[in-house]
């Protein structure tokens, strides 16, 4: 993100704030810190019911980086990604504990609208979504759509340079206006994404957005979460550990305790996580011992 | 920066945002309000059948013909159930032997055709079978119970024949193998074995079927016509039913009869609601919300 | 499922028996569907040939507007209310109620519709006409003949109430097909489209009614079919005039009331033209079925597309 736009926040926070609806601060000058971690996690649980499925997790994400979550199966790590976005809430009956920070902001904080939230959290699936009765370019857009842009002019320059991000342009320039779901599956992922940066999101959760993919869309998309990673904070669930050695630069172990809950074991650089990690744990799955 | 945009976004309210919710929960309203709705006439219905009929409820109702003094609807209620009986014993075999074939003998192919063809059975306005009947039946078996019979269960067929079909596609593989490999032969597989375990799926399509033909008016209109006696067991020649005492009676200026009118409509309204509840609430539990 | 296993070999074994009379049960079925078809062709016949279309359907214009007519009343009806409720059946209403609500709005369809036709001689086309008639004759009918009432004497029966009573009648219909289809809308698109900070009713409207959309037409001809058919309701509030009302709160007559009304009775050429008429009736719903299926196949192309 170029200066310009960042002043340009910059200044329609503060503007926003002293016209905003929490009086409050509207004649204090900002003297909250900028945080410098994207998201931070303080003891953070979710629950089904009754049913812990994530016991206190506590870590930080630093920005314009990729953070990977592995894990065996079960041990929690989509459903604190779908915490990450307000997502969790949408299945009745669930409930999440702890303090989640979006850039030192609580994202359950009392005034937060989850509709909002969502906006800046965005999320790539498993199994690529577009929407079945929207062009390429309706499906790129409809987030922006959402958010009340109207000018046609805007929405196709974002389409564009979003699309260019994705490294889906060239291929679909001249389709824009057939069926999302045209595509092949790989195409279909790109296109998720594109739609999910068009809403400049601060952080983009990924939950195993290969899982689906034949192996050439897999390096593509992989190659991808490389790129994105300059302008935005990527946080990627995987099974697959090359692929997590492979794109992150951060990498969180989760496993399960007794209760089937889960719970961080260990976070630190990829590699040392791969070479020389503290946790026996952490170091058995690595080696493929278990999971 | 990023920093200000989060602050923005979740903390500060926006109005188009508002907006947003505020037409999420209206809508939300509407639709339950569509919902009530939709379940209004079923409630004002009973309540209104109920409390006109009730005062008319005695036991020369259930016992009297419309010729006697004082006047029941003996003739119609008996009249109605041997009808629908006769019909479902003629009908049901067929439809079910029907269904086993279909789902255990016939080619994928085949079965294509035939929902094609149960669809259209299904979708054949009663009115247009009681026209059938009218042309062909009634000049072979005269105006008389047993063309409304016919009536009757050609309306009833599709019903069993579909319901089976489903609930035989349920019974899994597995257990057709397990017999089979004890050395069962097909034919006993099929209607012990399978059946068996379709057994109340079986009954439901039936029940389902018979509570249809109950309230069936229009094809009666045209075959069997009613009438003031009694008859028991004589198909030959004409019956009362229930939907056509209601029918005839409704525009009846007397209160007595205008009366038996609503105790006929109670009457069947109670026999169709608890056929249905009663198979109904079985599959319920069953049927992933 | 086929189990193509041949039993013993010989020709009476109880397995080819069997077989055979299942096979028996399902021509049987077949048959019949053939011999209808055939029968109201053939009786048709002299009454479609002895006049040209526009004559016949001119001298028909009674039954013929009046089953139009009322059919589209139905829709308008059961097609909002209906999908409404499934839309809420299905997306807002929690697990519990839902399943009661469902079962209680299915439990409408069991109830005969001779029954549904007292209650709406007697109840309903009260409710009705101090309601909505006298606001619609009020408001429109001073303008629109079409939708003008007698103030002095509105009449007992009109092709309106029937409409009305037949659209109550396959609300359920809608509900259940339409929830079917909005079911099977696969919550993935559902999640994608919250996921970038939609509201729930946003979702509904922008990406699982058009997926479903299709599908729900389908729905709604199937619904229209059955409201065609609808005998004994219509003919209990419909009033049974042979001609053309002048406005759609006056008496009328749809193709089957004329059917169940004056088919006993009638002499050689009335019964070929009634037959004639059943035949149309018959023909336009088949119509609306396969409509229904085809557009089934439809949606399910759309959610399968979705890899």
């Amino acid at each position: 993100m170029g200066s310009e736009e960042t002043t340009k926040r910059a200044t329609k926070g503060t503007t926003s704030r002293l016209t905003g609806s929490d009086g409050a601060d509207s004649a204090a000058p900002d003297t909250r810190p900028a945080s410098t971690y994207a998201l931070e996690l303080n003891n953070v649980e979710a629950f089904y019911g009754t049913f812990r499925a994530v016991a206190g997790v506590s870590l930080k994400i630093a920005p314009k980086s990729v953070t990977a979550f592995i894990g065996p199966s079960g041990c929690g790590k989509s459903t604190l990604l779908r915490v990450l976005n307000r997502m969790h809430e949408t299945l009745p009956g669930t409930s999440v504990k702890g303090e989640t920070l979006l850039d030192g902001v609580d994202l359950y904080g009392p005034k937060v609208d989850p509709v909002r939230a969502r906006r800046l959290v965005g999320m790539v699936f498993q199994k690529p979504n577009p929407f079945p009765t929207m062009s390429i370019y309706e499906n790129v857009i409809s987030g922006l759509r959402l958010a009340g842009v109207r000018s046609k002019s805007e929405l196709e320059g974002v389409a564009e340079t979003s699309l260019r991000k994705a490294a889906l342009w060239d291929e679909v320039k001249d389709k824009l206006h057939q069926p999302g779901t045209s595509l092949s599956g790989g195409q279909q992922q790109r296109l998720c994404i594109a739609r999910t940066i068009a809403v400049k999101p601060e952080i983009v959760l990924m939950d195993e957005p290969c899982s689906a993919l034949d192996p050439v869309a897999t390096l593509k998309v992989e190659e991808l979460v490389r790129e994105l990673a300059v302008d935005y904070t990527i946080v990627i669930v995987t099974h697959n550990m090359q692929q997590a050695s492979r794109v992150s630069n951060t990498t969180a172990f989760f496993s399960m305790n007794e209760q089937r809950a889960g719970y961080l074991v260990e976070m630190d650089a990829t590699n040392k996580i791969f070479t020389n990690p503290k946790e026996q744990l952490t170091s058995d799955y690595v080696a493929g011992r278990f999971g | 920066m990023t920093t200000a945009r989060t602050h923005e976004m979740l903390e500060s309210g926006s109005s188009r945002d508002s907006r947003r919710r505020v037409w999420d929960r209206f809508m939300r309203y509407t639709a339950l309000a569509a919902t009530i709705a939709a379940i209004a006439p079923l409630i004002a219905l009973i309540y209104f059948v109920t409390t006109r009929a009730i005062p008319w409820l005695d036991a020369a109702l259930f016992v009297n013909n419309p010729l006697d003094k004082p006047s029941g609807i003996s003739n119609a209620i008996f009249g109605s159930l041997q009808l629908t009986t006769a019909a479902i014993i003629a009908v049901a075999p067929i439809g079910i032997l029907a269904a086993i074939y279909l789902n255990e003998y016939a080619s994928q192919r085949l079965v294509s055709w035939s929902e094609l063809v149960i669809d259209v059975m299904l979708g054949v306005p009663s009115i247009v079978v009681g026209m059938f009947a009218f042309m062909v039946i009634v000049p072979q078996l005269g105006v008389s119970a047993g063309s409304g019979v016919v009536a009757i269960g050609i309306l009833m067929l599709p019903i069993v024949i579909r319901t089976t079909q489903e609930v035989l596609r349920l019974v899994p593989a597995s257990v057709r193998e397990a017999s089979l490999a004890l050395g069962v032969p097909v034919w006993k597989t099929v209607t012990f074995v399978v059946c068996r375990t379709a057994f109340s799926g079986i009954l439901t399509a039936v029940i389902l079927a018979y509570s249809r033909g109950l309230g069936e008016t229009a094809p009666l209109l045209l075959t069997v016509r009613g009438t003031f006696a009694q008859n028991w067991f004589d198909f030959g020649t004409t019956m009362n039913a229930m939907p056509l005492t209601i029918y005839s009676y409704s525009g009846a200026a007397d209160s007595r009869t205008i009366g038996q009118a609503w105790a006929a409509a109670l009457i069947l309204m109670v026999m169709a609601l608890a056929l249905n509840i009663i198979v109904r609430a079985r599959t319920v539990n069953s049927r992933v919300a | 499922m086929a189990f193509n296993l041949t039993g013993s070999r010989s020709l009476l074994s109880p397995d080819r028996a069997f077989r055979a009379i299942a096979l028996t049960a399902a021509v049987v079925t077949a048959a019949t569907l053939a011999i209808i078809f055939v029968v109201l062709v053939l009786g048709s016949i002299p009454a479609l040939t002895a006049t040209a279309l526009p004559e016949f359907i001119a001298a028909n214009a009674g039954p013929i507007f009046g089953t139009v007519a009322t059919a589209i009343i139905a829709i308008a009806v059961a097609g909002p209310i209906g999908i409404l409720a499934a839309v809420y059946l299905v997306e807002f209403a929690p697990k519990r109620l839902a399943i009661v609500l469902t079962f209680v709005v299915e439990l409408i369809a069991a109830i005969p519709s001779v029954v549904f036709g007292l209650w709406a001689l007697n109840d309903l086309s009260i409710r009705l006409r101090d309601s909505v008639e006298w606001w619609v004759a009020s408001s429109i009918g001073k303008f629109i003949p079409f939708f003008s009432e007698d103030s002095g004497n509105p009449a007992a029966d009109s092709v309106f109430r029937a409409g009305f009573l037949v659209g109550i009648m396959i609300i359920p219909l809608v509900v259940s097909l339409s929830r079917e289809i909005i079911r099977a809308v696969p919550i993935s698109l559902r999640e994608g489209y919250i996921g970038m900070g939609a509201t729930r009713w946003e979702t509904i409207r922008q990406v699982v009614l058009p997926t479903a959309r299709v599908g729900i037409i389908g729905a709604l001809m199937l619904a229209l079919g059955r409201a065609l058919g609808e005998t004994i309701a219509v003919t209990m509030v419909i009033g049974g005039s042979n001609d053309v009302p002048g406005s759609i709160f006056q008496p009328g007559s749809t193709i089957a009331t004329r059917i169940a009304t004056t088919l006993p009775e009638a002499s050689e050429d009335v019964k070929s033209v009634l037959i004639a008429l059943g035949v149309i009736l018959f023909f336009v719903s088949l119509g609306l079925s396969l409509a229904m299926r085809l557009a089934a196949r439809q949606t399910a192309k759309i959610t399968a597309s979705v890899k």
